[in-house]
């Protein structure tokens, strides 16, 4: 089974992969491009998502060697600043964090990596659109009546596609917000 | 201003009390949870971080070859000498608990 779907938030995207699981499912796949595989499974599994920064070969073949000895399996992520998707069978242990300074340094973590890249989607929005207006008609809003309409609406889609990396800097600026709300509540107890 | 370790916290004093002989990862968990009686078990993410921090800081260090691909450490000199501080500190701590019923009644 493959299920298409986009994430902006990295504790959203936990939470759905957790509820496929719980349907019987066990994740065989993930693609950098939203594709989700699936399979049936006999016993239940858990998921649970790490961010790393970039990682020496060394310290990942490290990384990954302390968590499968702990039972996780490793579906996805790359040593070079990314989520790192982990599964295993459910047990007694099912979290990969075990004190809250874990938990703290986690949201810290996440943080950073939707920051990053959210202003890294700001800087392209900023070249995208410094030099050019959001409808490029020309004499567009001169028009008047169904000529306006038939030129506003045919171009629309296009500004939305052209607003995309703005749309995305809105969504991982949430992201950060929620990580950041997490810390805090987290840090001051 | 004091290290942003201190005081221990549970994890990092058991994990510091657990490398005074040379362990790899998981077999640090193993230890830990027979000299907590099993109260304390550590997940694989936390036992991550606290390996990298102790490291980064020079309390503990990877001892050269043995098993593998799993890394192998050690308490370093400056390790034990906060473990040493560490014990004053709880020591006198406890000499309050131990105390507290003398204070009562003067």
């Amino acid at each position: 089974m493959k299920k298409f779907k986009l994430f902006f938030n990295i504790v959203e995207e936990e939470q759905w992969l957790n509820e496929q699981l719980q349907k019987g499912y066990r994740c065989t796949n993930i693609s950098g491009l939203g594709i989700y595989t699936f399979e049936k499974a006999n016993k239940a599994s858990i998921i649970r998502l790490d961010y790393q920064d970039y990682l020496s070969a060394n310290r990942f073949e490290e990384y990954k060697t302390i968590y499968e000895d702990f039972g996780w399996t490793h579906i996805r992520g790359s040593r070079f600043g990314s989520i790192q998707y982990w599964q295993k069978t459910a047990d007694s242990q099912n979290e990969i964090f075990s004190d809250r300074q874990s938990y703290v340094h986690y949201y810290k973590r996440l943080m950073n990596y939707s920051l990053s890249l959210a202003i890294s989607l700001l800087m392209i929005s900023y070249m995208i659109y410094k030099d050019s207006s959001l409808y490029e008609t020309k004499g567009l809003w001169d028009m008047e009546g169904s000529l306006f309409w038939k030129a506003f609406l045919f171009e629309t889609p296009f500004v939305i596609i052209k607003l995309l990396p703005l749309i995305m800097v809105i969504l991982f600026g949430f992201s950060y917000l929620h990580a950041y709300r997490q810390y805090s509540l987290l840090k001051d107890k | 201003m004091k290290h942003k370790l201190l005081p221990l916290s549970e994890t990092m004093h058991y994990i510091l009390l657990a490398l005074r002989e040379p362990l790899h990862g998981y077999a640090i968990m193993q230890k830990i949870e027979k000299m907590s009686n099993g109260t304390v078990s550590l997940a694989a993410g936390t036992l991550y971080g606290a390996i990298e921090n102790l490291n980064k800081h020079g309390w503990i260090e990877p001892v050269s070859g043995e098993t593998g691909r799993r890394k192998v450490y050690k308490i370093t000199d400056k390790g034990i000498t906060i473990l040493n501080d560490e014990r004053q500190r709880l020591r006198h701590i406890i000499s309050l608990y131990e105390m507290s019923e003398i204070d009562e009644e003067v």
